[in-house]
């Protein structure tokens, strides 16, 4: 299932006659990036074998569960968020910690409270922690708009951040937790990397029908009509502050889930993970992606993983500069889209 | 038969009814007035000692607030550049005087950096000769050659700034020129207005002559001062880094957002876009200095003095010093000139402002340049104090927001104001927690401030 | 939902105890006593700056009220909530028309006509109830094939029109329409005062802000005059609009 039926047109259309379309689509950017992702990701994985495109194509689906989660506040509801990796962070320490092992972790200097729960037991908790701290958080935040809410959502990643790396008896600070368990279901271990990936793939299509469920659902139309026009939607008779609540409780719950599915598969996590920075790259890859589409979201996360492992093979970027390297084309992209493009690449909203 | 809601039967008459966000506020700033005075109860000299850390972080904040705070209430947009220009005018200081600051072992120096400031001075000094001069001069003179000679002047002052960065060795010697020649000119000026006031309107040629010829060798004089002063280096390279810090942010409201304000782009896309701006120059930043955090070689008063039991570096009492100097300086701007009058005038309403024959354009262009100088200044400032890393820009941008914020967005009062506060609440708020949450701590000043007082302490009238 | 009602209730769609809304020095509406009754079209009129948008903002919920009371189909309202007043069984448009702009002019139909409960929201699908509803009310004020395009691509007359047909989906007893014809055509005005006409005739209530004095004598059966907030004279439409008062007022502004 194609979420986005724009682009499932698209590609009908392109497979009915192929050079009448092409004639016809000449300046359709959609198509065009569209066509470029998806050859460049098929090239790329036939380029590097399988076995480092399951890597790649696992980073991809946590970045795609969390870009989609994203853009249900940002495309959808108009609130520039800026602080979601916060809640990324939430979901991967409680899972961290909900599952670590106390035998390993007594042998360490710095003792945190362990559980030992099982992956698919800690996964649920953690969701709704992530769920809880951002109706709280929410509550403070419904508020504020346009460019205050992107201040107070950039102190909501600080504060998260913060708090990650002083609670020292939670988290262990800057020394992180190490030894996180795999996801086990009954007595079968998914410590494969495949199994891993169909795992994520999973839970990226889990998210992606959430998401589409909300946003053709009376609820998401109300969603659009807030991030129009707040005041004119009240006057029919919605509570807008409970709407946006909703939708924001939501997409932290799916961040959430991104942030499990992220300590089980690196094993290890740190506050460094969960800087200001990741979350400026992820509002940057909703925005590249498209804002207000399911589909840009998968797009613009597919882009941004690929634009890393692109970099690795140009020979005159030595190894160490292609993070900045990528945030670089990052920022260009992110002005030259705001200057021609201000609805992203696919995207249905202009900011 | 009326039925009454529950609001109209309040227990007390209108005027004495209090909402519960007011009862909560009064409660919270009771609290922090409390805490502070305890503590000070508790060790006066620590509490003296915190006041001035206060405000010496304060000034850094208060200084980058003033220059959010005079382009939003010009063109309502909060400028995300300056974080990166923050850190531009810090790597300014490294780059120019990294040999002293390393003691020789890290020495920076790249071609490309070089290029690419030289070509954004060209690009700026071109765009202030086509606006400022090439309207008057036009009908005058030839059409042709006066573009070309701006070409060639805009080329000269790219190659001279290239020249400047590629020998950092002998900055003093390099500026040299370039500063006799602004004291010459800047006398030459003076020189004239007072030879007609005194001798009423005649400017006869031999007073001319004097003039021009005292003029010439007052910027001689200076020039020589100058370059024979190697220590003066470190202080010229505040300068330059500012001077630069500002020519890009110039340049990006001449490139980037006047074009989207042409295109009637909402506010919010422009911060996005100044978002992707800074993180392009952050990146940038970190490949061409690395990420590891860097010394800046060390300013005048590092040793401190001891006032009443606590602690002041003399280098502390000069940033703040710069911060009321910078204040005071935007005041007099905003108050008494012609351009300050324009800057409001603008703010009130561009389009009546446009009507009314202000050049809006080279106004707004002047207020980026001003702030993006005001950022690099707070950068550099904080560099000389803490250790400099690519990433201060960031914070240092989030603390300047938020003490603009705090202070009243678009009141130049409640910039320095909300810096100084700002700093305060973050030294007092780490006296009983780790100094690491003092990010957080700003962040809740913020929300706190935002829930009770959405407008700040001193709104915008 | 009108035809649920029943005689025990007053005459009066909207009164207003001595409301109060100050902006500044500026009093917009001053200590304003009114009361509209439920029958027929009513006009509110005066000179710019006389408080008319401030008051339909304020019996609105769109702007919070400083003082007095509102009291909307018999309940008494010291604040009034926006996202309440439908359930008031009122409803209104906007002088300066607001739209939601990047949504198609369908789904700004269709935005009206759902749940306004928060869960069952999220789970519900488009229903045919509402589809038929909406097609209906396209129909009616002629938008119909226009419906996917985007609002903002609208030109300004039939935003306008979309927007009195939003208020219509509202389905509810009153309606406050700001500035209904200003600047339209004289063939969409016409469209306008015929879809007005045929809710009074429908039974509901009509209260509408106008500048155009030949609209306000043509359809309203009363009118209030308001002047620097404050009600300057009410009644029978030539009767109020030949009074030397309000003459004055027109003329001396």
């Amino acid at each position: 299932m194609l979420p986005d039926s724009h682009a499932y047109r698209e590609l009908g259309r392109l497979a009915r006659n192929p050079r009448e379309f092409f004639r016809s689509s000449k300046g359709s950017v959609e198509l065009w990036v569209n066509l470029l992702v998806i050859t460049w990701a098929l090239a790329f994985m036939l380029w590097q074998g399988a076995g480092f495109a399951i890597t790649v194509a696992t980073i991809f689906a946590i970045w795609a569960i969390l870009a989609v989660s994203l853009n249900l506040v940002v495309g959808f509801t108009g609130l520039l968020s800026v602080g979601h990796i916060g809640f990324f962070g939430i979901g991967a320490y409680a899972t961290a910690i909900l599952t670590s092992d106390p035998a390993y972790e007594q042998l360490r200097t710095e003792a945190i409270p362990t559980f030992g729960w099982p992956f698919f037991a800690a996964l649920p908790i953690s969701i709704v922690l992530a769920g809880l701290v951002a109706l709280v958080v929410g509550v403070v935040f419904n508020r504020f708009r346009d460019d205050i809410f992107v201040l107070v959502s950039f102190g909501f990643a600080i504060i998260a951040f913060s708090v990650f790396l002083n609670w020292r008896g939670l988290t262990r600070g800057a020394f992180g937790i190490h030894e996180i368990g795999k996801p086990q279901l009954g007595g079968w271990v998914l410590d494969s990397e495949t199994e891993f990936l169909a795992l994520a793939l999973f839970f990226l299509a889990l998210a992606v029908l959430i998401s589409w469920l909300i946003v053709s659902s009376s609820f998401g139309r109300v969603l659009t009509a807030i991030r129009e026009d707040e005041k004119a939607i009240e006057v029919f008779g919605y509570r807008v502050v409970h709407y946006k609540l909703a939708v924001w409780v939501i997409s932290a719950m799916m961040a959430g889930l991104a942030g499990g599915l992220f300590s089980s598969w690196t094993s290890f996590i740190d506050p460094n993970s969960f800087i200001l920075l990741e979350s400026i790259l992820l509002i940057s890859i909703v925005i590249l992606g498209g804002l207000a589409t399911i589909w840009g979201s998968l797009l613009g996360a597919m882009a941004f993983v690929l634009l890393e492992e692109g970099m690795r093979f140009l020979p005159f970027l030595p190894n160490e500069f292609i993070g900045q390297a990528r945030q670089i084309v990052l920022g260009i992209l992110l002005v030259l889209l705001m200057l021609f493009r201000p609805q992203g690449l696919v995207g249905r909203y202009k900011l | 038969m009326l039925r009454r809601d529950r609001a109209s039967e309040g227990l007390l008459p209108a005027p004495f009814q209090l909402s519960g966000t007011q009862v909560l506020a009064a409660v919270l700033t009771v609290a922090a007035v409390g805490y502070i005075s305890w503590k000070i109860s508790q060790s006066a000299d620590q509490a003296l000692q915190f006041a001035f850390n206060g405000l010496a972080v304060g000034a850094v904040y208060a200084l980058l607030a003033m220059g959010f705070t005079l382009v939003y209430s010009t063109v309502w947009f909060f400028d995300l550049y300056y974080g990166a220009a923050a850190a531009l005018g810090a790597y300014g200081v490294f780059y120019l005087r990294s040999q002293e600051a390393t003691f020789g072992r890290y020495e920076v120096s790249s071609v490309y950096v070089n290029v690419v400031f030289a070509a954004v001075a060209a690009g700026v000094v071109a765009w202030a000769l086509h606006v400022g001069l090439y309207p008057r001069l036009r009908t005058r003179f030839n059409r042709t050659a006066l573009l070309a000679l701006g070409g060639l002047l805009a080329a000269g002052a790219g190659a001279y700034t290239g020249f400047v960065l590629a020998y950092p060795g002998v900055l003093n010697v390099m500026l040299s020129p370039a500063i006799g020649l602004l004291v010459a000119i800047a006398a030459g000026w003076v020189l004239y207005r007072g030879s007609r006031h005194i001798l009423a309107g005649t400017s006869s040629v031999p007073s001319r002559v004097l003039a021009t010829a005292a003029a010439a060798v007052l910027g001689a004089y200076c020039g020589l001062l100058v370059a024979n002063a190697p220590g003066a280096s470190l202080y010229l390279s505040w300068g330059v880094s500012c001077l630069l810090a500002g020519a890009v942010g110039l340049a990006l409201y001449r490139g980037l957002y006047l074009r989207m304000r042409e295109r009637a782009r909402s506010p919010l896309v422009m911060l996005v876009a100044s978002l992707g701006v800074l993180l392009a120059l952050t990146a940038f930043t970190t490949i061409v200095f690395q990420s590891a955090p860097r010394p800046l070689p060390e300013a005048f008063g590092s040793d401190p003095w001891t006032v009443g039991g606590a602690s002041i570096k003399g280098f502390s009492v000069f940033t703040i010093g710069v911060a009321c100097a910078g204040f005071i300086a935007l005041l007099l701007l905003l108050k008494k000139t012609s351009f300050g009058k324009a800057v409001r005038a603008i703010g009130d309403d561009e389009e009546v402002s446009k009507v009314v024959g202000i050049n809006t354009t080279v106004v707004i262009a002047i207020v980026f340049f001003i702030g993006a100088v005001y950022a690099a200044l707070a950068g550099l400032l904080s560099g000389h104090d803490t250790a400099i890393q690519p990433r201060m820009g960031l914070l240092l941008l989030l603390k300047g927001w938020i003490a603009s914020v705090v202070g009243g967005i678009g009141n130049l009062y409640g910039a320095i104001v909300g810096g100084f506060l700002l700093g305060m609440v973050e030294q007092f708020g780490i006296w009983d927690l780790a100094g690491e949450w003092r990010d957080a701590i700003s962040f809740i000043l913020l929300i706190l401030f935002l829930s009770f007082w959405p407008k700040g302490l001193l709104p915008r009238k | 939902m009108s035809d649920t009602h029943t005689e025990s209730r007053t005459v009066f769609a909207i009164e207003t105890r001595e409301i109060s809304k100050h902006f500044g020095a500026v009093k917009a509406v001053d200590r304003l006593t009114l009361s509209i009754p439920r029958d027929g079209m009513t006009s509110i009129v005066g000179p710019n700056g006389s408080g008319k948008s401030t008051l339909i903002n304020l019996l609105s919920g769109t702007l919070p009220l400083d003082g007095g009371m509102v009291i909307i189909d018999d309940v008494g309202l010291k604040i009034v909530k926006a996202h309440e007043t439908p359930a008031h069984g009122l409803t209104r448009t906007f002088q300066e028309v607001r739209l939601f702009d990047q949504i198609s002019v369908w789904d700004n139909i269709m935005v009206v006509l759902t749940n306004r409960r928060l869960f069952p929201a999220l789970v519900e699908r488009v229903k045919p109830s509402y589809r038929e509803k909406a097609k209906r009310i396209l129909g009616d004020v002629g938008m119909w094939e226009k419906r996917d395009a985007l609002a903002m691509n609208l030109s300004y007359g039939q935003r306008k029109l979309l927007e009195i047909g939003r208020a219509m989906a509202l389905d509810v007893n009153t309606y406050l329409f700001d500035e209904p014809f200003a600047g339209l055509f004289p063939q969409m005005l016409e469209g306008v005062k015929g879809i007005l006409k045929e809710m009074r005739d429908q039974g509901h209530t009509i209260i509408f802000v106008s500048h155009n004095m030949d609209i306000v004598r043509e359809l309203s059966d009363r009118i209030f005059v308001l002047d620097s907030g404050t009600l300057l004279a009410a009644g029978e439409v030539e009767e109020v609009l030949s009074s030397a008062e309000v003459i004055e007022a027109y003329l001396g502004d």
